[in-house]
């Protein structure tokens, strides 16, 4: 895997959501046997902490049950060089959308950055594993890399920012 | 500091003293060794038991910070000619403090928050030592270290507003505290010895054993928490 981050990630926070990403989103909750949820589109890098300080254990659950299956099948090694290169990268691109977005928040900026972390380990995960596009982590990561934040299902509710 | 003059590149390091070389390697091992197995044991489960995605996404991100610690020194290990066998996990039992049994997130706040304020004062130790490769490593992952201290004291702090999670807090500080000073080795060591006349360490362990001792019981007095009574072995 290269280092260079996409140029979008992050770069297209509180942006309207297109047709494609309405479509990855239900191919994403679908894929993990979630319920369709309605979409919140967060406007801003307050509300978004605001969000993901809230539990959300069961979409949590959802995920962490299918990255457990993915790892039975395949396991990637956390301390690739260049893969703690493209780590660093996402933060530096987090922080630079957050300080475009009026965010100093450090614990903040460094969750965005796990966030994208952890969806793009999901990616490499299901890839290792032989899985193909329409997986709903391969579905996630389609909306970081096209500059979105997905937050999760809160309630009854998916939040995108 | 003694009056080592600065080894500035790796080419350096291979004409000093054989009594200099092994004092560096063994000082870039124990650092590669343990960022590794904090990294294994403590931060990349803690995502598990986070309790939101705030928390996990940021436990990932400390956790991702851990493995690039570990990745530097052992980059810096590789250079020096640390041997592989000396740099896997499987033949160097881990320090006690890797050995504390996590299954809370309250433990996991503590050991970060206790943990990585004993590697704080390794590192600074380090920030003015005689090879350049390691100090400029150490001046590279200190702002780090200094986060995830902070995030596990940040973290405590909201814990300990909740009776029953206070409760939890200060029970991981009683198990974890106790294994944490013997992190800065024997009073009197000779290893230590050979490090302050190599200009790679400034202080003598029980110096930094004091310096802990008194930073922790000032984090955990802010909580309006106490440190359990330990007995610091010479």
């Amino acid at each position: 895997m290269s280092a260079a981050v996409p140029a979008a990630w992050f770069s297209t926070l509180g942006e309207p959501l297109g047709e494609a990403e309405a479509a990855d989103i239900a191919g994403y909750l679908a894929g993990l046997k979630l319920a369709a949820a309605p979409t919140r589109a967060v406007a801003s890098w307050r509300e978004a902490g605001e969000i993901v300080r809230a539990p959300a254990g069961r979409w949590w659950d959802a995920e962490e049950a299918e990255r457990a299956r993915l790892e039975r099948i395949a396991r990637l090694d956390p301390a690739d060089r260049e893969w703690l290169a493209l780590t660093d990268a996402l933060h530096g691109a987090a922080a630079v959308a957050a300080t475009r977005g009026g965010c100093a928040d450090q614990g903040l900026i460094r969750a965005a950055a796990g966030a994208a972390t952890y969806a793009v380990h999901q990616y490499r995960l299901v890839r290792a594993a032989g899985g193909g596009d329409e997986h709903p982590f391969v579905r996630k990561y389609a909306l970081f890399a096209g500059g979105h934040w997905p937050l999760g299902v809160y309630g009854d509710r998916f939040a995108i920012f | 500091m003694s009056a080592y003059p600065p080894v500035k590149t790796v080419a350096e390091f291979l004409d000093q003293p054989a009594e200099y070389q092994d004092a560096v390697r063994k000082i870039v091992r124990s650092h590669a060794l343990n960022e590794l197995y904090g990294a294994q044991v403590f931060d990349e489960p803690a995502i598990g038991l986070a309790p939101t995605p705030y928390a996990k996404w940021l436990t990932c991100r400390v956790a991702m910070e851990e493995y690039h610690h570990h990745v530097r020194f052992r980059e810096l290990a590789d250079q020096i000619g640390v041997k592989p066998e000396d740099m896997d996990t499987r033949n160097k039992r881990p320090l006690n403090i890797f050995e504390f049994p996590m299954k809370t997130w309250e433990e996991f706040c503590v050991i970060k928050m206790l943990g990585d304020l004993a590697e704080i004062l390794q590192v600074e130790d380090l920030l003015h030592c005689s090879f350049v490769p390691l100090r400029n490593i150490a001046r590279t992952t200190m702002p780090e270290e200094k986060f995830h201290a902070q995030f596990g004291a940040d973290f405590c702090v909201d814990l300990v507003e909740n009776p029953e999670s206070r409760v939890r807090v200060q029970d991981a500080i009683n198990r974890f505290y106790p294994e944490a000073p013997k992190f800065f080795g024997a009073s009197g060591s000779k290893n230590n010895e050979l490090y302050r006349k190599c200009g790679l360490k400034l202080r003598k362990n029980e110096e930094m054993r004091d310096d802990y001792i008194g930073r922790a019981r000032d984090i955990v007095g802010k909580l309006e928490l106490k440190l359990p009574e330990i007995a610091v072995a010479a």
